[in-house]
């Protein structure tokens, strides 16, 4: 088994989903967390990132960056990617819708006049999301309607990056009030003995 | 063979990577344009998340630009050899998603003071920041003469030769200082099959 190191800052963000899959895989890996702080970013980190940024991944002493190619890496590698090219590329899906809700929320995270971030907000909260969970809802219910996983008949990343978009999204079943099917995936997966320990023993972090 | 049909508007824009896989692969495909000012149409109620591209594979749908590119890529075998070659493409087609948002606000923005700032700002500092990363794994690619990802022609290096038409709407030369990178995008345009769909394609402003 190879040596998996997984850099990051102390924080959920964009390296969470690969922790899941690393946790729903039995997979051990180094959960390495940076911390601005203290000047450890970018200390001598950011000069081994390809692209100057986390995550990264580090496989024996080969790196990896950008945290989609991370996590479908690892996704393959433990089967966690979907059977079939097909699969694998409705899943590719899902995990790029994810990434377009994230540039929404991003859009008013850090925008600096008070007026318009709660104009952002509220657009996003009451049009932008229901807008993009409804796709997700119908996507989900066209899989034998939806009370399994987000594609084929077993876990995958896709189903991971669901889960983990709860906790993004504030944490609680508000957001998904309108989306059952998707709340009893998010509600499944977070119940998944591995998911589970992992959710309840990792650090508790703001981002 | 199954039937394609790619769905999305008559630009370049986030089609053009599946068109240039299926110009590259000889795979005849349905290559579907939709002008702006008929959208939405009759295909919107079929997308999965409301928007275009769209890839029909036998009747069966496929959203998202980089999901439709590497099924494609996958499918006609230019997405490299092993699962860790498959990741530093999706890494290297990630980073010009990483561009394409830096070139978002700039090129959206409407005021021209504003504009010419932010443009400035974007082609002076970000975007060469970018390009530079992208210029050394090259460079760490055996020199970087050849392809940016393993030793033969992926999606990444299509993805890179493609990235020139739309960062030429920020500025004339983007690749400038950047020699191996425009070195690989004057290989990939040169190969026959790109370079003809380059000559055949429709000639559009995005």
């Amino acid at each position: 088994m190879p040596n998996y190191k997984l850099v990051y800052f102390p924080g959920r963000g964009r390296a969470e989903v690969s922790r899941l899959i690393f946790k729903a895989a039995g997979v051990p890996f180094e959960d390495v967390r940076i911390n601005t702080a203290n000047g450890e970013w970018p200390g001598e980190t950011k000069a081994k990132c390809p692209f100057g940024q986390m995550p990264v991944l580090f496989v024996d002493d080969k790196v990896l960056a950008q945290s989609k190619a991370i996590g479908r890496y690892l996704a393959r590698e433990f089967n966690l990617a979907g059977k079939t090219n097909w699969d694998q590329a409705r899943a590719d899906m899902i995990l790029d819708q994810f990434e377009d809700i994230g540039t929404e929320i991003y859009k008013f995270m850090f925008e600096k006049d008070a007026a318009k971030k709660a104009e952002l907000s509220e657009k996003f909260n009451s049009e932008t999301l229901p807008r993009h969970l409804g796709y997700l809802e119908n996507l989900l219910k066209e899989n034998n309607g939806g009370t399994g996983f987000f594609v084929g008949d077993s876990l995958t990343w896709a189903d991971l990056a669901l889960a983990n978009a709860y906790d993004h999204l504030g944490g609680t079943d508000a957001p998904f009030a309108n989306s059952p099917l998707l709340a009893g995936l998010i509600k499944r997966i977070r119940a998944t003995p591995s998911v589970a320990e992992w959710i309840s023993t990792r650090p508790q972090t703001p981002f | 063979m199954p039937t394609y049909k790619l769905i999305y508007f008559n630009a370049r824009g986030y089609g053009e990577l599946a068109r240039l896989l299926f110009a590259v692969a000889g795979v005849p495909y349905e290559d579907i344009r939709v002008e702006r000012a008929s959208w939405p149409n009759e295909y919107k109620a079929i997308c999965p998340f409301g928007q275009m591209p769209l890839l029909e594979v036998d009747g069966k749908i496929l959203a998202q630009s980089s999901a439709i590119a590497r099924y494609l890529a996958m499918e006609f075998g230019m997405a490299g050899k092993d699962n860790w070659e498959q990741a530093r493409i999706d890494m290297v087609v990630d980073s010009f998603g990483d561009i394409l948002q830096d070139m978002r606000v700039p090129y959206l923005e409407t005021d021209p003071e504003k504009k010419e700032a932010l443009v400035k700002q974007f082609v002076g500092e970000s975007l060469p920041k970018r390009l530079g990363y992208l210029e050394n794994i090259l460079k760490e690619n055996g020199g970087g003469q050849g392809f940016i990802v393993g030793d033969s022609l992926t999606w990444a290096d299509l993805g890179v030769a493609n990235s020139v038409d739309y960062l030429k709407l920020m500025c004339p030369n983007p690749f400038e200082n950047f020699p191996l990178l425009a070195g690989l995008v004057q290989r990939v345009r040169e190969i026959p099959q790109v370079a003809a769909w380059i000559a055949k394609r429709p000639e559009t402003a995005t």
